[in-house]
């Protein structure tokens, strides 16, 4: 399992955005948090901060993970005593990793997902 | 207690807050006298208690969700809140400034009383947004407001968010 890089983490950090936009867009979700006191008017503004942290992402590894968010929530999920946190199944001993753009990944082999260990 | 004040008792739902507080994660005055440097102080103490290894990811998370818009609610309460997947467990951080902080509140009190929750980004959490509306709840009357800010130590804290919370 490959040690959660630099070009990884930033990854994890616009899928943590990716949540926190997509949780201020939900009427249902929005509606809860308005309820108890949370305004979140600043949509936009957090929408270039998204832009800003993608332009700092390896392109072929934000094409993935854009392409992967379509299909999946959460792109980036961790391993956690060998089971894959997105799809939970078991995954082998040993997976071999594989280089894109030179930025050192691991996929479930069920899914695909990109992991990482927490 | 009665047979049936027992009973009450152990038929009324437990609050999310019950069981997740922790004297690790209580700051009785924090040093910072700003909102960036407020949650700093605040996630850095999250390392140690081995909620997360990735505190800047964290507090840059935090910072967008201020940006959002303020989680400071008024009457010097803030609830700073954020799911991600660089946070291995849930937890609440209990944090208190003396003199307060400026944290853009609606009606521009300096905040005193801060209550940090963070959660991994594992689906939908309804635990997660159970947490956030009992401890919005919990802090909405000003005598708990007080035994708060007066508390002498976190076990004093932890007795009165737990038992606002059940009210």
């Amino acid at each position: 399992m490959p040690p959660l890089t630099e070009q990884l983490q930033a990854l994890v950090r616009l899928q943590d955005i990716d949540l926190l936009l997509r949780e201020a867009r939900d009427p249902k979700l929005a509606g809860h948090e308005a309820r108890l006191g949370f305004a979140t008017p600043n949509l936009g503004r957090v929408e270039r901060a998204r832009q800003r942290l993608a332009s700092q992402i390896d392109d072929r590894l934000l094409q993935t993970y854009e392409r992967m968010s379509r299909r999946f929530d959460r792109v980036v999920v961790s391993v956690e005593h060998r089971v894959c946190q997105g799809c939970r199944m078991s995954l082998p001993t040993s997976s071999a990793s594989k280089n894109t753009s030179g930025v050192r990944l691991e996929n479930c082999e069920n899914c695909g997902r990109i992991l990482y260990r927490l | 207690m009665s047979t049936a004040t027992a009973t009450a008792a152990a038929l009324k739902p437990a609050t999310a807050i019950e069981g997740i507080l922790r004297s690790t994660l209580y700051l009785p005055n924090l040093n910072a006298r700003r909102k960036t440097s407020a949650l700093e102080e605040m996630v850095q103490a999250l390392v140690p208690a081995g909620v997360t290894r990735y505190p800047a990811a964290i507090l840059d998370l935090l910072a967008q969700r201020e940006t959002l818009g303020s989680t400071a609610i008024g009457k010097g309460i803030a609830v700073p809140h954020a799911r991600s997947a660089l946070i291995a467990e849930r937890a609440v951080l209990v944090a208190r400034s003396i003199r307060g902080i400026d944290f853009d509140a609606p009606d521009g009190k300096p905040v005193q009383l801060f209550f940090l929750i963070v959660a991994p980004s594992v689906g939908r959490d309804p635990i997660y947004l159970k947490l956030l509306a009992d401890i919005v709840r919990a802090v909405r009357l000003t005598k708990v407001r007080q035994r708060l800010i007066e508390a002498p130590d976190f076990a004093a804290v932890q007795e009165a968010l737990v038992h606002a919370a059940a009210d």
